[in-house]
């Protein structure tokens, strides 16, 4: 019991000997641990907020989707599905309308204009059951408001907007609809358009109505294009399956259809999939973290160690044995090391609430559980806690293992190793040997100098990664952007309400309108498409390369071949590993009759390349139509206004036009990239503020220590008459000589960090964007102020030291 | 002239609860060229006296006039320029600069005390104290006695007047303690006015002069017993 009051003293002692620095150290390691914490528990919260969020609103188990275009009467389709040998299995079959349309709402003083989805739900009473509705603020449909214009708008749209909790709408027709609340339903966690393409949160609404609204509303009085039904538990999902398909093919024969379960669904499967790839970035922005405050950790912990390198050899010479002697110093790392850990808890509870806000925002669920994860924390605790102690054992083991008399001796070890013959020993500098000292000490130091640039580099590296990303992620938006917007800026897309005749008076009178200066039509249908490689949905656009007012740009290849060929943009083929002239198979609609369609699958080659960062975006030449059985035929037009008219005035008169389902920006794509890259943004946001954090305390701290080692040195200049300012210059002048070779080091990994998570992490994560890989000047310029300046800045701190120190007394000190 | 004058010199230092006097009433000169050793055991203020006559601390009581100068009160940034135009010192644990050769240490001395230098000045002043061929090594590849020799030398090179050497022998076998005096006697011999403070008495044999400190008071200053014996005659 003596025995451990004295070393918990001794230990005690030496704490308070270096607070500065075991503070410092402490702290690294509680923003290393608890960031970890925090970024790790992200991916706990979303599997159990999506698990909850389904069983609340009771997630279809089948659902039935009609091609685009078809509709059936809705109780023939309901009919069909209750008609099968299994329908005992059925629990719930709920007929749906959905449609296209735009939803004009007041924002502010402005009016925001963009294209919706109608989706027509059975209100009837204790309805829906199946896809429920979660009214998250204002009141759900109820069976009063079966055929009256009132709807739930999507929460999505209505947060982004900033809408308060009930309003109106109007949709195309001039129809006004008055919004009770705002919610959404499973299929709506994230907003998908209408050939299940992600839309933008501001830019895209869903409005749930009921089926006779929406019957009324899309001119379809008694008709469903979709049926969504729950199964019992336990039921053999593939066995109902088979049996609708066959239903759906006797009860329905020309009508394409697609069955899918809750992994097909595309939100379904994005929230998923993204736990288990967003958690992969986050793992890796936390194990960078981590690593960098390990290693400054570590760094720090090596040179509180050489510093009793004398009292260990001493010890030693006494014949104390290492084990004991070792206690001392792992004493103290343990005691640093579990401080930084407890501190660590605090920090990671404030990154929990930061990232669950950021969750949210992002992703209005109907359930979040952003509960303290106990085992995560203990997790990032035990991190912190051994990490560390393992960064300081080894020095502690190098110590114990040296020479008695080789540890007493007073002669530094900071220039041994350097040779007779060392270049550096004759190195010609200007200046006289005062001037010419901090360039020496950094050279002839080499360890103790690559030790402190080590440890700025590794937080440096990890700064200029993380920052970079942001870099690339706005210069992707950015160069999507100018794609989109290549010919007339004001250029809009016009979604028409159906197919109809390029010659149909409702397109003439779109082309034709006084607000219009040019247009050209397109077809614009959902598939997929596939190879070995890979398989994925893609938004397949229909248009003249020769005469529309705008074509994406072809950077390699052609867009127009003798036979059928696809333009795909670059992330597509890189993801099909496909080039010019390779084959995939497109999965796309094929219209049979008027208002039905069924999927085939068509082989062609690739023809042409574009540089759009968006990989679903893919084109086909209009004189290829025939592959479609749409020749002739249009659903979306390209308009430009006229010379003098805004795009607002000029969509606003196109809204009042027959025909015309929504008018919308051609950035909207672009804007759906932004959205899914938005919720890395705002975590890397906070992570950065982090990253600055632990850079300044490494950098401070690193210097900090510098400047103890040489104490001896500064009192001997002083006892010379060197003036304190003259000192504190050359320890500036070290530092910021050490600072710049680790803030070097850094930018240079850094930038092999930003390319590997660009070209191998994230194209597994952000699938539906290609990344620009791009680190801009002004993120170089941050990381080397802070690395640099934070660094020079550090021994600052001591001047009042420095100046008071006492002389005598330090030049006696013993290292 | 006394080119060192003590007068009344007292230091006094607040510890704990109580008040420690290290030097009492401390009155003596020293006059160029003089070689003169502070004797006195453990604690009886020979370091602090020392470190009063380098600026390195200030008297509670007295005055210090060194060289003509009046440096008692001087403000800090007059003491420091003092120091780099007066005095040269030499201590016990030697206080070389790891990062730097011998020649740079040298160097360093004759740069603070912005000498007049035509680049050789420090190699001149290796030479002299006998290490002309080890220019280019660092201290970690100096014996002990070289060590003393280059701090010596770096003392030399600002061309102080004044040397003060504290326990310069205390690291170092005879044979080399008795080389380290004899470059110290040159320096006096030349002009210098030198002190060297140390508890070994043998030394003191060598020295024109023996102030013997105890309990911070001068019990003794004149000539050792004897008189000044040859370098070569001590033994310890």
């Amino acid at each position: 019991m003596r025995a451990v009051t004295f070393w918990l003293r001794w230990s005690w002692r030496d704490l308070r000997a270096r607070w500065v620095q075991v503070a410092a150290i402490a702290l690294i390691i509680a923003v290393g641990s608890g960031f970890y914490s925090g970024l790790s528990s992200t991916s706990a919260w979303r599997r159990s907020s999506y698990g909850a969020s389904y069983a609340v609103t009771h997630m279809f188990d089948l659902r039935v989707s009609l091609s685009t275009g078809s509709f059936v009467p809705a109780g023939e389709l309901t009919g069909a599905v209750l008609g099968i040998p299994h329908a005992r299995l059925v629990t719930g079959a709920e007929p749906r309308l959905l449609g296209s349309t735009q939803v004009d709402v007041p924002v502010g003083a402005r009016e925001v204009i963009v294209p919706a989805t109608v989706v027509g739900l059975d209100v009837s009473a204790g309805h829906p059951t199946v896809s429920a509705l979660a009214t998250l603020t204002g009141r759900t449909l109820q069976p009063g408001d079966a055929g009256q214009p009132v709807a739930v708008l999507n929460r999505q749209f209505g947060d982004f907007n900033q809408l308060a909790p009930s309003g109106s709408v109007t949709v195309s027709g001039g129809h006004r609809i008055a919004y009770v609340g705002q919610g959404l339903t499973p299929e709506y966690f994230v907003v998908v358009g209408p050939d299940g393409q992600l839309e933008t949160s501001g830019g895209y609404a869903v409005l749930f109505t009921s089926l006779e609204t929406a019957q009324a509303l899309l001119g379809h009085p008694g008709q469903a294009n979709d049926l969504v039904l729950t199964l019992a538990p336990g039921a053999d999902v593939a066995v109902v399956r088979a049996e609708i398909a066959r239903a759906m093919a006797a009860a329905f024969p020309q009508v394409g259809y697609t069955i899918t379960d809750p992994s097909q669904d595309y939100g379904h499967h994005q929230l998923y999939t993204a736990v288990k790839t967003t958690q992969r970035l986050y793992t890796t922005f936390a194990a960078l973290l981590l690593a960098g405050a390990a290693f400054g950790a570590f760094n720090l912990t090596v040179r509180v160690v050489e510093a009793q390198r004398r009292e260990i050899g001493v010890a030693m010479a006494l014949g104390t044995p290492p084990t004991r002697i070792a206690v001392r110093p792992l004493l103290l790392g343990l005691e640093v090391a579990v401080l930084g850990a407890v501190l660590g808890v605090g920090v990671g509870l404030a990154v929990d609430a930061l990232f669950g806000s950021v969750l949210r925002r992002y992703l209005p669920l109907p359930v979040w559980h952003t509960a303290f994860q106990p085992g995560v924390f203990l997790r990032g605790a035990t991190l912190g806690v051994v990490l560390p102690f393992v960064a300081i054992a080894y020095p502690v083991w190098r110590a114990v293992r040296v020479a008695p008399v080789e540890a007493i001796r007073t002669a530094p070890v900071a220039a041994q190793g350097l040779g007779r013959s060392s270049v550096l020993a004759r190195l010609r500098l200007p200046g006289n040997t005062i001037v010419q000292m901090p360039v020496r000490n950094v050279l002839r130091s080499t360890r103790r100098t690559l030790l402190t640039a080590l440890g700025i580099a590794a937080t440096i590296t990890v700064l200029v990664a993380l920052m970079g990303l942001v870099d690339s992620i706005y210069a992707t938006i950015a160069s999507g952007l100018r794609q989109v917007n290549r010919g007339d800026p004001g250029r809009s897309i016009v979604n028409l309400d159906r197919f109809r005749p390029v010659g149909d008076p409702a397109v003439q009178g779109i082309a034709t309108s006084p607000a219009v200066s040019a247009s050209s039509t397109e077809i614009q249908v959902g598939g997929t498409v596939r190879n070995a490689q890979a398989s994925f949905p893609v938004v397949l656009t229909l248009l003249d390369f020769q005469h529309a007012i705008w074509t994406p740009e072809i950077t390699k290849g052609v867009a127009i071949s003798a036979g059928p060929g696809l333009v795909l943009c670059t992330k597509a083929a890189h993801d099909l590993h496909v080039g010019l002239g390779g084959t995939v198979v497109l999965h796309h609609p094929r219209r049979e009759g008027l208002a039905a369609a069924t999927f085939v699958d068509t082989p062609l080659p690739v023809v042409g390349i574009s540089p759009l960062p968006t990989r679903y975006l893919v084109f086909l030449d209009a004189s290829h139509a025939d592959l479609l059985n749409l020749t002739g035929l249009t659903n979306v037009m390209m308009v430009n206004p006229t010379p003098g008219e805004s795009v607002d005035t000029m969509q606003r008169s196109l809204y009042q036009l027959p025909g015309v389902a929504s008018v919308q920006s051609p950035t909207s794509t672009i804007d759906t990239a932004r959205k899914e890259l938005n919720e890395v943004l705002g975590i890397l946001r906070i992570v950065d503020i982090a990253l600055v954090l632990l850079a300044a305390l490494i950098a401070f701290n690193s210097t900090s220590i510098n400047i103890d080692e040489r104490a001896r040195e500064q009192a001997t200049m002083f006892a010379f008459g060197l003036p304190v300012p003259t000192v504190m210059v050359l320890a500036v002048a070290e530092s910021v000589l050490t600072g710049l070779v680790g803030t070097l080091l850094g930018i240079l990994a850094g930038r092999v960090v930003l390319t590997w998570m660009i070209t191998r992490l994230l194209p597994g994560i952000i699938a539906d964007v290609g990344l620009v890989n791009t680190l801009k000047g002004t993120t170089v310029l941050v990381a080397l102020a802070l690395g640099v300046l934070a660094v020079g800045v550090a021994p600052l701190f001591s001047y009042r030291r420095l100046s008071h120190m006492d002389i005598p007394s330090t030049l006696r000190v013993m290292e | 002239m006394a080119v060192i004058e003590l007068d009344g010199v007292t230091r006094r230092y607040t510890v704990g609860g109580g008040t420690v006097t290290a030097l009492e009433d401390v009155s003596l000169g020293v006059d160029a060229g003089e070689f003169v050793v502070v004797l006195g055991p453990s604690g009886s203020g020979k370091t602090t006296l020392l470190n009063m006559i380098g600026a390195l601390d200030v008297p509670t009581d007295g005055r210090i006039v060194i060289a003509g100068r009046d440096i008692t009160g001087a403000s800090r940034r007059a003491l420091f320029e003092y120091r780099r135009a007066t005095v040269g010192f030499i201590f016990q644990t030697f206080n070389l600069f790891p990062s730097l050769t011998a020649i740079e240490n040298v160097q360093f001395g004759i740069d603070v005390a912005r000498r007049e230098d035509d680049g050789h000045l420090a190699a001149e002043v290796l030479a002299q104290v006998g290490l002309g061929d080890r220019l280019h090594h660092f201290t970690s590849q100096l014996s002990g006695g070289e060590q003393q020799r280059v701090a010596i030398a770096r003392a030399l090179a600002t061309g102080s007047p004044v040397l003060l050497a504290d326990e310069p022998t205390g690291e170092l076998d005879f044979r080399t303690g008795v080389q380290i005096l004899e470059l110290l006697g040159r320096q006096a011999a030349q002009g210098a006015a030198v002190i060297v403070v140390t508890h070994n008495r043998e030394i003191s044999r060598a020295a024109d002069r023996v102030v013997e400190l105890s309990g911070g008071r001068v019990v003794g200053d004149g000539p050792p017993p004897g008189g000044p014996i040859a370098l070569s005659e001590l033994r310890w």
